[in-house]
């Protein structure tokens, strides 16, 4: 076994860390030592294959994708900063007038998914998603919209691992309706019919108080 | 310092795309993240050996860092700062999962050393190395990185792969540059062993 010393000159000499002067002296140690020689030209194709074999940079998978879950997070940030204590909440969200059908809207529960959409749900473009409601905050849910790709995938971090047969239902929401008088909020489906009512709960959070069974 | 951090001619100059991140523009930042992902991700790839989770604590290193950018002083390159952020995320997510190989921490436990005599097979095997085309050798060298524990697997990438200086390693760990030695000595040892049979037949 080498000594520390040897290992470390076998190092310096192979990373290039010694001086002119050692690189020539311990040169003249691998000349004379056989042994010594063949360990450190192992070593020397060994750090060649390893950086054949482990590039230094590699495609991103999804790449365009990556980029805008980034900024997704960062504007989750950004508006968390921004919401005081006091904040009116999801549903004031639900009042605004940029949630307008001209785009679509999203929320997430973790048993139900409800998207605005315009249009009738079979046309399933322009899908926007505005904003998320995820109801256990353990749960971080972001969202992917592609124009190109006419989809909208939604992720859910920090889920337990669910069951294969588990259910994942969603609506397609045309409308709302707000009732003052028990602080509540109807969502109605494209084809009118109600499809959940949602509530806040004590620090002014949505909670779904009940739904229908969803199409699909 | 990390190789190829030199930005091509026209490019906006990481220092430019900083300050602008540092007056809050997250489009500036996507441009550093473009610039910058596909190191980043290699990087954790290489740790990690898992596409999902390398894609995803790529992701968490720069949002970190977007969130550390008001605190960056500019007093080191920008990837160079990126790239210590990623590794803090990348060592504390092994921490967590408890994946660690056989190396272990303790530099001075000599039993971890590998005899310089030690093969992996016998030296009869009839490897030849025509059957050992390229890529398999690239698989091989993964299986074997893979089985390193964290803190030699990141000596020899920040050496190897970012073909940092020992002082940039021992800074970036960190650790003294006794510690970078040994631990570099040890992985590259720990390496022949478990690539032996890919060498031994080549001679």
């Amino acid at each position: 076994m080498k000594t520390p010393t040897e290992e470390h000159d076998l190092l310096r000499w192979l990373d290039g860390e010694m001086s002119a002067a050692e690189k020539a002296a311990f040169e003249s140690r691998l000349t004379a030592d056989p042994a010594l020689k063949a360990e450190a030209e192992l070593m020397q194709r060994l750090s060649a294959d390893l950086r054949t074999h482990l590039p230094a940079e590699m495609p991103v998978p999804y790449a365009d994708f990556f980029n805008s879950q980034i900024q997704v997070r960062l504007a989750q940030d950004e508006n968390q900063q921004l919401s005081a204590p006091a904040a009116e909440g999801w549903f004031g969200w639900l009042r605004k007038p940029w949630l307008t059908p001209a785009f679509a809207a999203a929320a997430i529960a973790m048993a139900a998914l409800t998207m605005w959409q315009n249009g009738a749900p079979s046309e399933g473009t322009n899908s926007l998603v505005n904003s998320i409601y995820v109801p256990n905050s353990a749960v971080q849910a972001r969202a992917f919209h592609s124009d190109e790709a006419q989809a909208t995938v939604l992720m859910l971090d920090g889920l337990e691992e669910m069951p294969a047969d588990r259910k994942i239902v969603g609506f397609n929401i045309g409308r709302s309706e707000v009732d003052e008088a028990v602080a509540a909020t109807t969502l109605f489906g494209a084809d009118g019919k109600a499809v959940a009512v949602m509530a806040k709960d004590a620090r002014n959070q949505p909670l779904l108080l009940t739904s229908t069974t969803p199409r699909g | 310092m990390p190789a190829s951090t030199a930005p091509d001619p026209g490019e906006v100059p990481d220092i430019d795309l900083v300050k602008r991140c540092q007056a809050g523009d997250t489009r500036a930042f996507d441009v550093l993240v473009s610039r910058y992902r596909g190191r980043i991700y290699a990087m954790t790839y290489h740790m990690i050996q898992n596409e999902t989770e390398a894609w995803d604590l790529a992701q968490e290193a720069f949002i970190k860092a977007w969130r550390a950018l008001p605190r960056f002083k500019m007093d080191s390159a920008f990837y160079t700062w990126l790239y210590r952020i990623t590794h803090n995320v990348v060592y504390d997510w092994l921490r967590k999962k408890k994946i660690q190989g056989e190396g272990e921490f303790d530099d001075s436990r000599t039993e971890h050393r590998v005899a310089a005599g030690a093969e992996a097979v016998p030296r009869g095997d009839a490897a030849p190395d025509t059957a050992l085309k390229n890529a398999e050798l690239g698989a091989r060298i993964q299986q074997a990185i893979a089985k390193l524990s964290p803190e030699h697997k990141q000596v020899i990438l920040l050496r190897e792969v970012e073909g940092m200086a020992y002082e940039e390693i021992a800074a970036t760990v960190p650790c003294s540059l006794g510690t970078v030695m040994s631990r570099l000595f040890y992985a590259r040892k720990k390496l022949q062993e478990l690539l032996r049979d890919c060498y031994e037949n080549t001679d």
